[in-house]
């Protein structure tokens, strides 16, 4: 994920010391009506209701504190509550939830909550990331 | 207004979906999340150098959403979009130009105390037959929506 120009503050992920439970930083934005019609462009289905999945709000706090050598999506869930609205603020949480190693290969989890301006729970995504982007590119030739 | 009652069984089958992936849609997809510079879902060089692969894939999020469509479909809006789950691993890339179809059938049901949540595995197989994603969902139906008890 690229970040703003400037100097880099942020931490070099080292698997090893990442605790688990961590607190990310709180995200908050508006949703707005052009990223739902963008959302819903994108995936072909103009009643997709939870535009929060192309936020990928659980990963971008993560990488507001860690830098890496980026990554590839191993697996995602999402719990779905109630669609979000255009136009409402919404406030996300998340923490690293789980890290482990498989087949010599590292993988964080990171998890997020979603809620909006008016206390209703959205959502609540849980994502497995490899750490070693180039390791799956070798068998996506 | 009356409710339309429901009925579920275990290896009931859902009405497949099909998705032809293109670079315009992924791209709409990550701007939408906010992700306007190059990464390797939009961009053949950043790809190269980021994963090693020839050109661009989709982000796994997007077979998600697929999947998310497919279960809302079979549920319903009303009830899907409130209690419903989704969990896909992703095996294989996803690029632009291929189709991938996602299929599914019940696996499970569970009373729970609000209702009964029934499960769903879910496959997503591109069109050289490669599964791309599998994984599943569930959805927590309301005692409402099901037919009384005996």
């Amino acid at each position: 994920m690229s970040h703003a120009e400037g100097p880099d503050h942020r931490k070099l992920l080292n698997w090893d010391e990442l605790v688990i439970g961590e607190q990310l930083p709180t995200l908050d934005y508006v949703l707005t009506q052009e990223m739902m019609d963008e959302f819903r462009l994108g995936v072909m289905d103009p009643e997709a209701a939870f535009p929060t999945i192309s936020q990928k709000v659980d990963v971008r706090p993560y990488h507001l504190v860690y830098r890496d050598d980026g990554s590839v999506n191993a697996r995602c869930s999402f719990h779905f509550y109630n669609p979000p609205v255009a136009g409402k603020r919404i406030v996300v949480h998340a923490w690293i939830a789980d890290k482990y190693a498989r087949r010599g290969k590292n993988y964080i989890v990171t998890e997020a909550v979603s809620v909006d301006e008016d206390g209703r729970l959205l959502d609540r995504v849980i994502t497995h990331e490899l750490k070693q982007p180039s390791e799956v590119g070798k068998k996506w030739q | 207004m009356a409710i339309e009652k429901r009925m579920y069984k275990i290896g009931d089958e859902l009405a497949p979906l099909t998705k032809h992936m293109t670079q315009e849609a992924i791209n709409h997809f990550e701007s939408s999340g906010g992700a306007k510079g190059p990464s390797q879902f939009t961009d053949v060089e950043t790809a190269r150098s980021t994963l090693g692969t020839k050109g661009t894939v989709a982000s796994g999020r997007m077979s998600l959403t697929f999947t998310t469509e497919l279960l809302r479909r079979f549920f319903g809006a009303e009830i899907y979009n409130r209690g419903g789950t989704v969990d896909m691993r992703f095996l294989r890339p996803v690029r632009p130009g291929d189709s991938v179809t996602f299929s599914g059938k019940i696996t499970g049901m569970s009373k729970e105390a609000n209702g009964c949540r029934v499960t769903v595995e879910v496959t997503g197989t591109n069109q050289k037959g490669d599964t791309t994603a599998v994984g599943g969902g569930s959805c927590l139906v309301p005692s409402g929506y099901l037919p009384a008890e005996e």
